[in-house]
């Protein structure tokens, strides 16, 4: 009876541990016994980052027989950052990940999930072989150290549909916040249905949305001020008030459309909104008639009226390479030698640019030879590149998510419905962010 | 008699074996995590007692789920119940073919949630042919952005999704109803909708009952529709406690906190579902139908 009560509780005991065991995903990275140092790399899931990691790696792998990269799609159950979640809980991270946003760096940073990679030999051969010195200057977080390797900068832009503005009679882009309101007024007079910024996400209080409207004109009112410093609010009153204005003052001139349209610039329902490159190849494909310099234009985000309308600062749209904490010496030394043979040579930037429109956070982008033919082939990409040394990473706060939804929340989604006045939103959104940083 | 127990353990032991793994010590795990300010990564972490919970009641985002819950319960509920109902009525009288009809009703439940938000987004955007004939008689309705319309329009899109699994419940209940009984109410004198009243349902009140319990229990697991659609919002209109869990455990980061909002929602939902399914009963058994 005995024996058999034994027998069936290990009989239970393994198939619980099989089934365990069938759970994890293993860290797959390491060194084996012939003295090869694995190293484990998660890739953005999209197919043509997936290609282009695979082929550095091969290469890397035919310079380096002693190291594998072995590179896989970060899985996205639900999110690409709740799987890297998942993974350093389950302690199977991987070595190193790209696509890792700022802000989501500086959560993972807070809980000790990173390597500063600052302290590992070869950053400082990294950042002088890519050109790239001044660019991560703007990454460097709090505490001093960069933990992010960042890929690309993309400087974002508002495009503008200037064949309905010349239908107007705006024959320039307007630079200015009275300038835009002009448009406004010329745009409402011939065509009252139509609206300047149509965007659903306005009214919305998530927290990245804020990246694609709020920021980019905060960054360029207040010439790239900080909004938050380590645990300290240091955004200026005036820009952010400025811009709460703006957005009032269009609101009230019927200028923007919070609701839910289905491409909205392209149908020319708003003739103003933020793009990114990557919207090109899609446009290619869906909307042809889209002309660069003939149905829309680029231009840096609108100033108040009086500022410097040249040197104008934007939000950056930024992603990069971070190395895990559960590395271990061997890996984060593959890891930054796969880094180093991947960015020591501008054709791999290049390959970059061309496989993903994204540009590389490199200083010299807009002037390095290596690029010029990519430029003049595809000339609405170059204003991304010249804006590159402008343009602004995203706050390296670990509580980016809730600071960034009390923005919403309290300033600009009621601004842009008309619930309330800017400086009221202003006041609100500050002492609620200022709660939130004191927790 | 030992072994047939032991056979039976056997037997019972992969659903067992299951239910330690994915559900015991999850739970167990999870209400050891809602007294930390544990995030799940860090190396370092504090108990906080009751302080999670304290926070979690207090929350903005946690009110609203509790309400929000009973709002969609109210919506939904009756919708998912009429159109089951007609759709099953329906399937039952007809002659041939109900099968596949059922079928037909049913393919929604296998729809993605992702898929059909996303169409219903679509559909409701302000640009859509349906919007712009609204437009034209001076209706003009900001779906997703209006409180009161984004929970009815969520609550249609899952309605729409369960019609068919719960008409098929129903059906099985009409079908099980014996046809003698009508014969023998009908050489009474008894009219259609007496018959409806007083035979149908009473007879089907077992149908109902479940179909009932089902979709109230639904009503406590709202996710993807909302989550693809308006992120809980506007002004946390929508936000279900799937969603806060999920914002909190996986955007905030805030493994713990989020425990604990998991465990004030299933104990509210344990709580919520107990107290209809005694009301419920109670009322079937005032009206006889138990």
């Amino acid at each position: 009876m005995k024996m058999k009560k034994v027998a069936s509780l290990f009989l239970t005991a393994t198939i619980a541990a099989s089934a365990l065991a069938g759970c994890s995903t293993g860290n797959g990275g390491g060194k084996s016994a012939d003295g090869k140092t694995t190293i484990e790399f998660w890739a953005a899931p999209n197919p043509t980052q997936q290609v282009y990691w695979k082929e550095m790696a091969e290469e890397f792998e035919k310079e380096n027989p002693k190291i594998d990269v072995k590179v896989s799609p970060i899985k996205e159950s639900p999110t690409s950052e709740a799987s890297i979640q998942s993974a350093i809980a389950g302690k199977s991270a991987p070595t190193m990940s790209e696509n890792i946003n700022r802000g989501f760096a500086a959560q993972l940073a807070e809980s000790k999930a990173l390597v500063p990679l600052n302290e590992i030999e070869g950053w400082d051969k990294l950042l002088k072989n890519r050109n790239m010195t001044d660019t991560v200057k703007t990454w460097k977080f709090a505490d001093d150290n960069q933990y992010v390797m960042p890929i690309y900068s993309n400087p974002m832009l508002f495009g503008w549909r200037i064949d309905i503005l010349k239908e107007v009679g705006v024959n320039e882009i307007p630079k200015t916040y009275s300038e835009v309101l002009d448009a406004v007024n010329k745009l409402k007079d011939k065509h009252p249905d139509k609206y300047l910024w149509a965007k659903g996400d306005l009214a919305d209080p998530t927290a990245w949305k804020r990246w694609f409207d709020f920021f980019m004109l905060y960054d360029a009112a207040s010439g790239g001020n900080n909004f938050i410093e380590g645990d300290k609010f240091v955004a200026e009153d005036e820009a952010g008030l400025n811009v709460l204005k703006f957005m009032g003052d269009l609101q009230k001139e019927d200028a923007l459309l919070t609701k839910q349209a289905t491409d909205p610039f392209e149908s020319g329902l708003g003739i103003f909104t933020d793009l990114g490159p990557w919207t090109f190849s899609y446009w290619e494909e869906k909307f042809p008639e889209m002309k660069y310099n003939e149905t829309f234009g680029l231009a840096l985000p609108p100033v108040p009226d009086g500022a410097d309308t040249e040197n104008v600062n934007t939000f950056a749209d930024t992603k990069g390479i971070v190395i895990y904490a559960s590395a271990t010496e061997e890996e984060r030394k593959a890891a930054m030698e796969f880094m180093n043979f991947v960015y020591s040579n501008p054709e791999n930037d290049l390959k970059w640019l061309e496989t993903t429109k994204l540009p590389p956070a490199r200083d010299d982008l807009s002037s390095n030879d290596s690029f010029k033919a990519f430029f003049d082939k595809n000339p609405e990409l170059k204003p991304y590149a010249d804006a590159v040394p402008n343009a602004i990473p995203s706050i390296d706060n670990a509580k980016y998510n809730e600071l960034q939804t009390h923005i919403g929340r309290y300033a600009v989604n009621p601004v842009v419905k008309g619930e309330v006045d800017p400086e009221k939103g202003w006041k609100e959104m500050k002492k609620a962010i200022k709660e939130e940083l004191k927790k | 008699m030992m072994k047939r127990n032991g056979t039976g353990w056997l037997f019972a032991s992969p659903y067992l074996l299951y239910a330690v793994l994915f559900f015991a010590i999850p739970l167990i795990w999870s209400m050891y995590l809602s007294f930390t300010d544990w995030n799940l990564i860090s190396p370092v972490y504090y108990f906080k007692g009751f302080d999670n919970f304290i926070e979690a009641v207090k929350h903005p985002g946690v009110q609203a789920a509790f309400f929000v819950t009973f709002k969609f319960m109210a919506a939904f509920v009756p919708m998912v119940i009429v159109s089951s109902l007609a759709v099953a009525l329906v399937i039952h009288g007809l002659p041939k073919f109900k099968g596949l009809f059922l079928i037909g009703f049913f393919l929604p439940y296998l729809a993605s949630g992702v898929v059909s938000s996303l169409i219903v987004k679509g559909l409701l955007s302000h640009n859509s042919a349906f919007n712009v004939f609204l437009r034209k008689f001076g209706i003009e309705i900001d779906w997703l952005s209006t409180p009161l319309s984004a929970l009815l329009v969520v609550a249609a899109i899952i309605a729409w999704k369960f019609t068919g699994y719960y008409a098929l419940i129903l059906t099985a209940g009409f079908e099980s109803i014996n046809k003698d009984v009508y014969e023998a109410a009908a050489i009474d004198g008894v009219t259609p909708s007496q018959s409806f009243w007083k035979i149908t349902l009473p007879l089907l009140y077992p149908a109902i009952f479940t179909v009932l319990i089902l979709s109230i229990g639904v009503s406590f697991g709202i996710f993807t529709e909302v989550y693809q659609l308006t992120g809980g919002g506007p002004n946390y209109a929508t936000n279900t406690w799937q969603m806060e869990i999920f914002k909190q455990a996986f955007t905030n980061l805030s493994a713990g906190y989020a425990s604990a909002v998991a465990i004030i929602a299933s104990v509210v939902t344990f709580a919520s579902i107990l107290v209809i399914r005694k009301l419920l009963e109670m009322w079937g058994k005032r009206n006889g139908w138990v």
